[in-house]
């Protein structure tokens, strides 16, 4: 072995990353937001959960409860009756409902209260902070008095089961991330391969327009991407057992819409990209804002409030809330309004934007 | 071969037409008439401005200034689009696709029918002489093999005007030879052809040349005519001759 000829070829290497001022920015930017993007979101502690507090009780012992669920992680809200509770917990206006009934004193004298939680449970995270908090609280109020032995918290669940698991929770966002990944990643791939090959050149000697060159390809990607959601779909079905309430056709159709869009932001990422290196280069710039902040693996609660707001501009928040309220709540279009449309500005926004752009890169 | 053969309108009218990328000029004012039905050769070495030009022509990139029409259209030519066709520098074909499969594309996006299509992807393929390759990957074919290719990806609508970006490039002679029989048998029957070369000694097979140098246009004249002008025995020193006049001009 000559070593003068292997550090050549690392010269060589060290050079063309020097020459490729992306890469190297690649190379120093990526780790760092890595660990700031999971640092700020994989820790955190669920909070400011959306729960009504329904306190009907004749005697103090509620009351006294009710002020030591303190800390962030509810925000308390009053509801007028136990149907109004249901009722905004199946529209996605809370989380839970806490109720104490009106014998909730007496009972407890008699080591026989119980605290109504109604809940939605396709969030397990969410389940567990809401009953967590009250535990604690109730731990607290009756210390050393032994009454927290002598009540106990009846589940109503509104959506979801005491069955449902973390698996059941993540996976409608597991299908739209890989639709995601899988749609932008290769619409980026196809035009910067048809931009470096001349072949966009090649294209638009045609009478071929911007937009049709656009369509042409959401076309055939989306049906890649339904194929594949089916698939991954029926494996989770199949080996993992997820639970499924709603319409399938309903996610299939949200899949498809979201598909759409994501080819679009992919060939307006293509413009940005000179190769295929380059374009590979925007896979976790799109993996890490959508795999932390859309509620796809962690609810939204559990990122910093102040990075909130950053989850609305993030597609697949939009999509995976959808996926998740039609095949965990059952949810219809019709409740899923706000979602189809966000999806649909973000299509149309992408796809036009696409157009507009490809065309100087031929 | 006949120098200006009797035209029906031009194909292509250029008038001052220019292009500036930043600081550099790729053509400057470069007026030209190329008849119909004529072969004409855009000559130069490279970096000369030919594929700029073919460019505008096709309304891929828009004038700095200066107008064009083409096929009596001006520029971006849109509608006469369908009666042009284009072979870039790079054989620009899917790879990862038949020749059949190529074809087809370009037949869709070109508004043929499905019909006309088959029925034209057989006559190019024969024409072209690759009809037995039809329905192998271009990834599997030879460098010339994907040339004669792109060529009838550029002839299956039977366009009137050819715009072909130095289609010898690289081909061996034998090719080279086998491409231009095809020009010729093609202008037999009407078409215009307008081929970009840097290799001077195309340009005695065109019926008309124009010499492009660093985007200017030094000459556009039959090849004897221009041979004739400078006083020079063969296209290679008549380019160097204008050169060297356009040198002496400009200092």
């Amino acid at each position: 072995m000559n070593g003068r000829r292997v550090l050549a070829i690392s010269r060589k290497s060290l050079s063309q990353f020097r020459h490729d001022r992306r890469t190297l920015g690649f190379v120093v930017g990526m780790p760092l937001l890595m660990i700031i993007a999971f640092g700020y979101t994989f820790g955190g502690q669920v909070s400011h959960v959306r729960t009504l507090l329904l306190n009907e009780d004749a005697g103090p012992m509620a009351g006294r409860l009710v002020a030591n669920l303190t800390g962030d992680t509810l925000d308390l809200v009053d509801v007028a009756d136990s149907n109004a509770a249901r009722d905004e917990i199946r529209v996605g206006g809370a989380w839970a409902a806490i109720v104490f009934p009106a014998d909730f004193s007496t009972q407890l004298a008699l080591r026989n209260a119980t605290i109504e939680v109604l809940i939605d449970g396709t969030s397990p995270p969410i389940v567990a902070a809401v009953l967590g908090s009250v535990r604690a609280a109730a731990e607290r109020t009756f210390a050393g008095a032994g009454g927290a032995g002598a009540m106990s918290l009846d589940l109503d669940y509104v959506y979801g089961s005491d069955e449902t698991r973390f698996i059941d929770s993540f996976a409608p966002g597991i299908v739209g991330l890989a639709v995601l990944l899988a749609t932008t990643v290769f619409s980026v791939i196809i035009i910067v391969r048809e931009k470096t090959g001349g072949m966009l050149e090649r294209l638009f000697a045609t009478p071929l327009r911007p937009i049709e060159l656009v369509l042409g390809h959401a076309i055939a990607l989306s049906i890649l991407a339904l194929a594949q959601s089916a698939i991954v779909l029926t494996a989770a079905i199949l080996l993992f057992h997820i639970q499924v309430v709603g319409s399938i056709v309903l996610a299939f159709g949200i899949l498809l819409l979201f598909a759409i869009g994501n080819q679009g932001l992919g060939m307006m990422l293509s413009a940005a990209a000179k190769n295929e290196l380059q374009a590979i280069q925007f896979i976790p710039a799109i993996l890490f804002p959508s795999l932390l902040l859309t509620g796809v693996f962690f609810p939204l609660e559990a990122i910093p409030q102040e990075f909130r707001g950053l989850s609305a501009v993030v597609p697949l928040t939009y999509a995976g809330d959808a996926l998740r309220s039609v095949m965990l709540r059952g949810w219809g279009v019709a409740d899923i309004g706000w979602d189809i449309a966000a999806l649909l500005i973000y299509a149309g926004l992408m796809l036009l934007g696409a157009a507009a752009l490809i065309r100087r890169q031929a | 071969m006949a120098d200006v053969p009797a035209t029906v309108g031009p194909a292509i009218e250029s008038r001052d037409l220019s292009k500036r990328f930043g600081q550099v000029e790729a053509l400057q004012g470069m007026t030209l008439v190329v008849p119909s039905g004529v072969t004409f050769g855009l000559l130069g070495p490279n970096g000369a401005g030919k594929t700029t030009a073919i460019r505008l022509w096709l309304g891929l990139t828009t004038p700095s200034s200066g107008s064009a029409r083409v096929l009596g259209e001006e520029i971006p030519p849109r509608s006469v689009l369908p009666r042009i066709g284009y072979m870039p520098q790079d054989p620009a074909i899917y790879t990862d696709l038949t020749v059949g499969e190529n074809l087809g594309l370009f037949g869709r996006l070109v508004g043929l029918e499905e019909p006309t299509i088959r029925r034209r992807t057989d006559a190019v393929l024969k024409f072209m002489d690759i009809a037995k390759r039809r329905d192998d990957l271009v990834s599997t074919l030879s460098g010339g093999m994907k040339r004669r290719t792109s060529l009838a990806a550029a002839l299956l609508h039977n366009p009137d005007l050819l715009l072909l970006d130095e289609p010898t490039v690289g081909v061996d002679p034998e090719l080279r030879a086998s491409f231009w029989s095809f020009f010729h048998r093609l202008t037999e029957r009407g078409k215009t052809i307008l081929i970009t070369t840097h290799y001077m000694e195309e340009a005695s097979r065109c019926d008309l040349v124009a010499l492009l140098h660093r985007g200017r246009m030094l000459a556009c004249d039959t090849p004897t005519a221009i041979k004739e002008r400078t006083g020079s025995a063969n296209l290679d020193d008549a380019f160097l001759s204008l050169v060297r006049s356009a040198q002496v001009g400009i200092s």
